[in-house]
């Protein structure tokens, strides 16, 4: 009985605050319409919001207004689009059809309002919330840099659905509106302003002030909307049949190049815009356009996106730790080591506002690092990102020596220095003695234990892992490594720390390869089998990235990582991990040739040019390898079931017997942002349950049958094929 | 000996924790390129580090610069944000010319002596290599009205106008000599900085001045130029100079880090700097590029703090700075500055010039240098000049910039002040000594003075 009454009274409650969450504000004839969901920290479109919306409508429609101004009353947040919760859920096209009607009517109602409708865009403006103002007659943004408009759709496997491939297009012309739309971006309101996106760009103090100035001028000049008119001859002739074709052409194979056609939207997308662009009949446009967002809605890339989207939005709430300690400021950070990681960490600590104090052992070293930063900063002011003020600021937290100067000032300490036990650990106790007691340590090591190398601080509680991957600035992901007397306090800190340098941490337990590599290092390893048996290193790269949609194929990738430094980890896992670690024979033998380390020395599976750019395959690697020309007699699937199931048994042993992390969440996490495992798959464990474990086991199997022990599915794997459970319960 | 009766310790004496400069680097070399700001930023973030320092816990920022650059006309400021003082936190620039940054520690001084501040970053800043030309009126208004122009005809009116008078420019470059003013010729900012804009005299032409009126021989300026070298290239070789220098990694590639002061020569020879011919009176003069201090650039900071803060904070000072003066001259013999200021602070410390076991006194030119050191210890002089009954002292040569000066060192004006007072605290550290006298004359016709005790 309790339970009923709560609910009724919850059900009262809420229907009371979504009145509250769009109200209708007066203004001497103007309707103010406020946007401010009650009990949220953004406003959405769910629903329930929609429905309000309408009443709203309705009732200014009927309250003899002159005008309507819409307004958001959330800081930095005007719209930030439909509520992914509602898509997530929703898995048949009819479901989707319904709630997306609805929009339309609403939207459409919004047009053929005799009164005239202004949206005043403070904060992100987003997808459905883009995608209203669109149906506005008139749009007035503020400069606020929260200040954005976009449509992020196809980033979540979606298109558009609330009219916005067919009204972005006739209000800013198809290419501006393709150039949003397919890549999911979003523009700021300068850029709005230009593109005629926003009719006025304002102080956001001044917004609503001149919002309602506004409304009063157009509403006594009786009302009108823009429509796109192209600037200048060759924008006009662009707008031609042909032109049109050729353009949208280009984008849609540039597309189809770019996603090897794993990702349907954007494609659909540009379809839509393309057969939607000119049509007189709206209504007919809006249908075309349901039609394709319910196509690709639907699809598991989509589901799986959404998911990817989900658990990055995870992160942010996380503290990376079970206990409620919390995570201490940090405002000057150490480097230790200012080769390419160390450099590295500096930029990404420098960019986001926190001093760093580098040392190395000579001033050489020490300006490398500097020069890593200051280039990264330099293309930014290249491309406008910042400009040079900015980068003077930044360039300015760096600063580096030889000696311990400085670190009684610093809350942490980022070890990334040569990989050697002894050497770090004496490196570690000696930094400890010039930190404030309280200073956390942490080592970015990539293959040693945390617990063992905790030994050399005075104070092992205040030492802990912080693995980023390479290159720094560009791989999200960063593994804090919790040793086995790292204090909750330095956990929580190095997490927040992490996040704040923008990074998307995972809280790993300690142990060989801790959680990224160790799963990643089979993959690679055997890559060197496949070519062994035949295989030519285009073949499986190509079947890696085009096929399975890896952001590179294995071999890039060892070139990237460097080959020294692969055959040296392999030997590492197979001491740690047993004999499902087998380095094959050429691997061994690509270790006796000291000038083929990979892009470092220009020459590895591939050649590279003195700027780093690949020249192609060295075809003179496979008889300096012992073996024949390439046969390439192996499947497209055997090819990449090879790699991908031993990433899985790896995984299965990692998460559920060692509980090197506790959910298949933070694996699936952990691959897509360290090694680009494809976000369309879901992650590794998404796709592992979207082919059944079962199956895997099965191969598993026979490739142990046919190529040896290293195949051989583990225990937790097996015991999940047997009950037929999924990772994901 | 004399009497010593320097003030007992006190919680409001003025103490220098410690200071660090970038290295001096003749204009136009190697760090050319950096903009003072930038330097200024380097030296105060490395002695921010070494003294594991607290950015939170100043009060002011202090700089001295000379060149005033135009993107940066309040130095001091971007010196203090670029090294991270907090936004909240006071910063100015302070310009007494050559002892512009000696200005910005008595300021300091002052500050902590009237209780208002504990904390008080003092230094100063030069990029001798980046003082503009400055462009005529007349081409200024040229360049104005193009950029004013609106119509096709008007711009091509202006651009005729800029063509002409940049013609008018070009030709008085040609026909008149490299430092005369002429109405279209651009102004070299730098000459005019170094020419008194009283008396129309340039530097160089006072100490020529002084140079006749004290019977200086070219001889013993080139040799006193030749001990500058020896004693600074020494200093550099036993690593004497290092303690004060923080190395500046180059931007914007970063490629080269400059370590050492660039100015000091290994090899200089009196046979090489007799070939020098004398540049301020070609036909009877006797100062020459090499007996005179290269333009430089560089920077130099201090911490200064109150006894009691020091205290307070764990700190262990070099030095406390006991007193200082400024006193004025004739322009026109700005050179023995020195001897019209330094009697004075030494006065207010209580001391006497034979008291110090170091002086420091900048070596604009070595005929300043020398016209100082006869003034010292002329009675004469002290009652003519100084209205003192008898002369201050004489300077033993030992005791005299040992470390080398700013014929080797360079000159970088707004900074030298507060690195002759560095170089001075280090090595009365390094000696054990106690006392010691910084001192420099003044474009513009005066002298500066800072008595200073060892207290490490």
């Amino acid at each position: 009985m309790d339970q009923i009454n709560f609910d009724q009274t919850h059900e009262k409650e809420r229907k009371m605050s979504i009145q509250e969450s769009i109200r209708i504000v007066p203004k001497d004839g103007i309707a103010l319409i406020e946007f401010d969901l009650v009990g949220e920290k953004v406003n959405k479109f769910s629903t329930p919001v929609m429905v309000r919306f309408k009443e709203v409508l309705e009732e200014v429609a009927r309250g003899g207004f002159q005008a309507a101004v819409i307004v958001s009353r959330k800081p930095s947040i005007f719209i930030a689009g439909a509520d992914i919760d509602e898509i997530r859920v929703m898995k048949k096209a009819e479901d989707f059809k319904g709630a997306i009607s609805k929009a339309h009517e609403i939207f459409g109602f919004i047009e053929s309002m005799k009164i005239p409708v202004i949206a005043a865009v403070n904060g992100a403006c987003m997808g459905g919330g883009c995608e209203m103002i669109l149906a506005c007659d008139y749009r007035l943004a503020s400069d606020d840099p929260s200040t954005k408009i976009g449509l992020p759709e196809v980033k979540l496997g979606i298109i558009p659905g609330f009219g916005g491939c067919v009204r972005l297009p006739r209000v800013i012309g198809y290419q501006a509106a393709l150039d949003i739309i397919v890549k999911g971006g979003a523009v700021d309101s300068r850029k709005a302003e230009r593109l005629g996106l926003v009719d006025g760009v304002y102080h956001p103090s001044l917004l609503e002030a001149r919002a309602l100035d506004f409304a009063r001028e157009v509403a006594s000049k009786g009302k009108r909307r823009k429509a796109y008119k192209p600037k200048g001859a060759m924008m006009a002739a662009m707008e031609l049949f042909p032109a049109r074709k050729f353009v949208i052409g280009k984008w849609k194979s540039g597309t189809l190049e770019q996603t090897s056609g794993h990702y349907p939207a954007p494609l659909k997308a540009i379809d839509v815009v393309d057969q939607t662009y000119g049509m007189s009949d709206q209504a007919r446009a809006l249908q075309i356009e349901l039609e394709a967002f319910c196509e690709v809605a639907v699809t598991d890339v989509s589901k799986n996106l959404i998911n990817v989207f989900f658990l990055m939005e995870s992160v942010k709430k996380k503290t990376g730790v079970t206990s409620d300690v919390k995570a201490k400021p940090v405002k000057a950070i150490g480097v230790l080591g200012a080769g390419t990681m160390g450099g590295g960490i500096a930029y990404v600590a420098a960019d986001r506002g926190i001093d760093v104090r580098l040392k190395d052992i000579n001033y050489g070293a020490v300006a490398l690092g500097l020069r890593h930063a200051r280039e990264i900063w330099d293309k930014l002011v290249k491309r406008k990102k910042i400009d040079r003020y900015d980068l003077n600021r930044k360039m300015a937290k760096v600063t580096g020596g030889l000696d311990f100067a400085g670190f009684g000032q610093l809350d942490v300490v980022v070890e990334a220095i040569v990989e050697d036990m002894n050497i770090k650990k004496k490196v570690i106790g000696e930094t400890a003695g010039h930190c404030k007691p309280d200073c956390i340590i942490a080592t970015n090591t990539s293959s040693l234990s945390v617990t063992e190398m905790a030994k050399g601080h005075p104070r092992p509680e205040n030492f802990v892992g912080m693995h980023f991957f390479n290159p720094v600035h560009k791989m999200p992901l960063v593994e804090v490594i919790r040793g086995e007397k790292s204090s909750d306090e330095a956990v929580a800190t190095i997490f927040e720390l992490s996040k704040k340098m923008g990074k998307l941490p995972v809280v790993v337990k300690d142990g060989p390869g801790f959680l990224v590599n160790r799963i990643l290092v089979p993959y690679l390893i055997e890559a060197a089998w496949l070519l062994q048996d035949g295989m030519s290193i285009e073949t499986v790269d190509r079947r890696y990235k085009n096929e399975f949609g890896m952001p590179m194929g294995p071999f890039t990738l060892m070139d990237e990582i460097g080959i020294d430094v692969c055959i040296k980890v392999s030997k590492i896992f197979h001491d740690s991990l047993g004999d499902r670690i087998m380095i094959p024979p050429v691997m061994k033998k690509l270790a006796e040739n000291k000038e083929r380390l990979g892009k470092k020395s220009r020459k590895g599976f591939y050649l590279y040019d003195e700027r780093g750019k690949s020249q192609g395959v060295d075809q003179s690697v496979y008889t300096e390898l012992g073996l024949g020309s390439p046969s390439d007699r192996l499947s497209a699937d055997e090819t990449i079931r090879r790699g991908v199931f031993p990433m899985i048994n790896e995984a299965a042993l990692a998460l559920i017997e060692e509980h090197v992390v506790e959910t298949p969440d933070e694996v699936d996490l952990g691959m897509i942002t360290g090694t680009g495992f494809p976000p369309f798959r879901g992650g590794l464990l998404r796709y592992a349950d979207s082919v059944g474990a079962k199956l895997i086991c099965d191969e598993l199997e026979v490739l142990a049958g046919k190529y040896g022990e290293r195949f051989k599915p583990c225990t937790p794997l097996k015991n999940l094929a047997k009950t037929d459970r999924k990772f994901y319960a | 000996m004399s009497t010593k009766s320097v003030s007992p310790k006190s919680p409001r004496d003025v103490v220098i924790v410690d200071g660090l400069r970038t290295p001096f680097a003749k204009a136009d070399t190697k760090l050319k390129t950096v903009h003072p700001a930038e330097l200024g930023r380097v030296a105060l973030r490395e002695l921010f580090a070494r003294t594991n320092f607290d950015v939170n816990l100043v009060d002011e920022v202090i700089i001295g610069n000379t060149g005033s650059p135009s993107d940066a006309v309040n130095i001091g400021r971007v010196v203090a944000l670029g090294a991270g003082v907090p936004q909240r936190t006071s910063a100015h620039t302070v310009h007494r010319n050559c002892a512009s940054a000696l200005e910005s520690i008595s300021t300091g001084f002052d500050k902590i002596k009237a209780g208002m501040a504990d904390v008080v970053v003092a230094g100063g800043t030069e990029s001798m290599s980046q003082m503009p030309l400055i462009y005529s009126a007349e081409v200024t208004k040229a360049i104005a009205a193009l950029g004013g122009a609106r119509s096709p005809g008007q711009q091509l009116g202006a651009l005729a106008g800029l063509v002409g008078a940049d013609m008018k420019a070009i030709m008085g470059l040609l026909t008149t000599s490299p430092m005369a003013r002429a109405p279209y010729k651009p102004r070299i900012s730098i000459v005019e900085g170094l020419t008194d804009p009283f008396v129309g005299k340039n530097m160089g032409e006072t100490a020529e001045l002084l140079a006749k009126e004290w019977t200086l021989s070219r001889k013993e300026q080139d040799e006193f130029a030749l001990q500058s070298h020896q004693r600074a290239v020494a200093a550099m070789k036993n690593g004497v100079m290092a303690e004060e220098i923080t190395p500046v990694y180059l931007p914007p590639n970063f490629k080269e880090v400059v370590e050492a002061d660039i100015g000091p020569r290994d090899g200089q020879s009196m046979e090489a700097l007799a070939k020098l011919k004398p540049i301020f009176d070609r036909k009877n003069g006797t100062v020459t590029a090499g007996n005179a201090c290269p333009i430089t650039d560089g920077a130099a900071m201090v911490i200064l703090m109150s006894r009691e803060k020091a205290e307070k904070l764990g700190y262990k000072p070099l030095a406390r700075v006991l007193s200082y003066a400024f006193a004025g001259l004739e322009p026109e013999r700005m050179g023995l500055g020195p001897v019209y200021s330094s009697p004075i602070a030494l006065r207010r410390a209580g001391l006497e010039l034979s008291d110090m076991d170091y002086i420091e006194l900048n070596e604009a030119f070595a005929a300043q240098v020398l016209a100082c050191m006869r003034a010292f210890e002329s009675d004469k002089f002290a009652r003519e000049k100084l209205d003192l009954p008898k002369a201050v002292g004489s300077v033993d040569m030992a005791k005299l910039n040992v470390n080398g000066g700013a014929i080797a060192l360079g000159h970088p004006v707004g900074a030298t002040g507060t690195r002759i007072v560095l170089t001075l605290m280090k090595q009365l550290k390094r000696t054990g000594k106690e006392f010691g006298l910084a001192t420099l004359c003044i474009g513009g016709g005066q002298g500066g003075a800072m008595v200073i005790q060892n207290e490490s």
